[in-house]
């Protein structure tokens, strides 16, 4: 039995640390700068040519979008529901719908449920044209982007490993460890900041928060007269503050169509902007980039207490 | 400090539902809002701000000072109404003549007085005591009543002129109360307009109502009716008020509806659109 304990793996631990910390370095460091940039996105010059599908889009994903979709149709009394809460069609199609207004109608007309409506194959198909358009102008991110940039946290993921393994082996072993586990604590961090992975650009969240800026008239808390504003304003309501705004417009409606109730969007963080919907995997991450996420949005201070 | 001007044209009243649609008229110049919504220590409604960026006057309204009362006037509630009125850089308040509470009980909504020169006393006396603590003048609003109480001594235009002979008040007519107390009391709403102090007048209200059970109701909710802009026509032929106010508290109709609304009354009293 020999008095010392060999290196681990045969590999002396200044010589495994340094080599270790250049591995990190260089991952996180590329990470970083590869996401910075990829993030950026193009900003859009004038807020007002997104449309409330759009906007719903960033703010909260397919989910959202479809949600704004069918609260358009409803203020436009173009939708109803069963009492089965299976949707339903009446009264004139409105003018200037968009094809995810169509393909909801649709759905609507073949009396599917709205929990069911992401996953018809019209509405699909409109999602992802509505998405695509959105990547063009730099505001989304398409799901290859969402791939290559998963990728950095994966390679992380897996120097992680490499490190737990060799700091466990090393321990049981009665080697020291204590620089690689110093070293692991702020890897561990840098994998869990970006292993989340948004769906929108930086330029997409200040477009946000601008439209709330200009929009906090229509905020929930303001009881806003969503007749007055009409189903565009209606819908762009839902976009930017969440299913809240169908509840407040329609509360039978939004009940007997078990339409999930959330409010977003009033303390400005992106945090609150994830709802139900499952590809939420964004949100709070679009902060990484530190100055995108300060400040708060449309509705600081006591202008929400009316 | 810098004064901003008296209402003047067509208004609107503010409302926090109705904040987007009225941020998006072009040419307003004068709104009104409930006193009581704004708590002058913390920030301005968003809404507000807005306007008062683009120099739109804003009028505060107050619905609980309960001028009518036979106890005098909360200081509390005088001393909101002023700092609300700081708050927005008014030219002037308003409030009604009516009581909304007696004797420690709250009655929750606007109250007609009996006609007697005992309620034009204690009118005259809480007029003065809240204009001293105000910073701006007070216009005061006679409302709307179903009924006559069974002891009045006055009729309605001695009685207003009397509140207003005794104090610097200044009048805010309601054209569609005059109407629907002419209505439903009987009288001729043109022969009180020609006996009220028209030139104290410093904006009048105009809101929509219905008739119900043989009654005209002020609801509010409801479409100005064109016997109301007929009187606003009578009034304007007489002497043009400085300011006209849609009132709208509910049941919101579509923006093209409400601008219709407010266009009819800038044809009606002749100033310029705002829509």
């Amino acid at each position: 039995m020999t008095v010392l304990a060999a290196d681990t793996w045969g590999i002396p631990g200044p010589v495994f640390l340094r080599w270790y910390l250049v591995a990190a370095v260089v991952l996180v460091v590329g990470t970083a700068v590869y996401r910075f940039r990829a993030l950026a996105g193009t900003p859009v010059p004038d807020h007002g040519s997104l449309g409330p599908q759009q906007v719903a889009y960033l703010n909260g994903g397919d989910q959202l979008a479809v949600w704004t979709a069918l609260g358009g149709l409803r203020r436009a009394g173009a939708v109803g529901v069963h009492p089965d809460r299976r949707l339903a069609t009446g009264g004139p199609l409105p003018a200037g719908l968009t094809p995810l207004d169509q393909a909801v109608h649709h759905a609507a007309s073949q009396g599917l449920r709205a929990r069911e409506l992401p996953r018809d194959e019209w509405v699909r198909r409109a999602l992802d044209e509505l998405r695509d358009g959105l990547v063009r102008r730099g505001l989304a991110l398409d799901p290859e982007r969402r791939r290559t940039l998963r990728r950095g946290s994966i390679l992380l993921g897996l120097l992680l490993v490499l490190g737990v393994a060799r700091a466990f082996v090393g321990l049981t072993n009665g080697r020291p460890a204590g620089f690689l586990l110093l070293v692991l604590v702020p890897l561990i961090v840098a994998f869990l900041l970006f292993n989340r992975v948004p769906w929108r650009t930086r330029a997409a969240t200040t477009a946000l928060r601008d439209l709330r800026r200009r929009h906090t008239a229509l905020r929930p808390a303001a009881a806003p007269a969503y007749a007055t504003y009409g189903p565009s304003a209606t819908a762009m309501a839902v976009a930017l503050f969440g299913t809240a705004t169908l509840w407040t417009m329609d509360p039978g409606f939004a009940e007997q169509a078990e339409i999930q109730r959330q409010a977003m969007g009033s303390a400005g963080s992106s945090g609150s902007s994830c709802g139900g919907s499952s590809s939420c995997s964004g949100g709070s991450s679009s902060c990484g980039g530190g100055s995108s996420c300060g400040g708060g949005g449309g509705c600081g201070g006591g202008g929400c207490g009316g | 400090m810098r004064r901003m001007s008296g209402p003047s044209g067509v208004g609107i009243g503010w409302r926090p539902e109705i904040a987007g649609f009225v941020a998006d008229l072009p040419g307003l110049r004068f709104v009104e809002v409930v006193a009581e919504a704004v708590a002058p220590a913390g920030p301005l409604p968003d809404g507000l701000t807005e306007l008062r960026a683009r120099d739109v006057t804003v009028v505060p309204h107050g619905v609980r000072l309960s001028l009518g009362g036979a106890e005098p006037v909360d200081p509390a509630r005088v001393a909101h109404l002023a700092a609300v009125a700081t708050a927005l850089d008014a030219p002037l308040v308003s409030e009604h003549i009516a009581f909304v509470r007696a004797g420690g009980l709250e009655a929750g909504h606007l109250l007609p007085l009996p006609r007697s020169r005992e309620a034009v006393a204690a009118v005259v006396a809480n007029v003065r005591r809240a204009r001293a603590e105000l910073p701006v003048p007070l216009a005061l609003e006679p409302i709307a009543a179903l009924f006559d109480w069974p002891d009045d001594e006055l009729d309605e235009a001695d009685f207003l002129t009397e509140i207003l002979d005794a104090t610097d008040a200044l009048l805010l007519l309601d054209v569609a109360n005059v109407h629907a107390n002419a209505r439903n009391r009987g009288g001729d709403p043109a022969a009180l307009l020609d006996r009220l102090p028209l030139e104290r007048i410093a904006y009048v209200h105009v809101a929509g109502g219905a008739e119900a059970g043989g009654f005209y109701h002020d609801t509010h909710t409801d479409p100005v009716p064109a016997a109301v802009l007929d009187l606003v026509r009578e009034l304007c032929a007489r002497r043009r008020p400085p300011a006209l106010l849609l009132e709208r508290d509910g049941h919101y109709p579509p923006a093209a509806e409400l601008r219709g609304e407010l266009d009819a009354l800038a044809a009606a009293s002749g100033y310029p659109v705002v829509t």
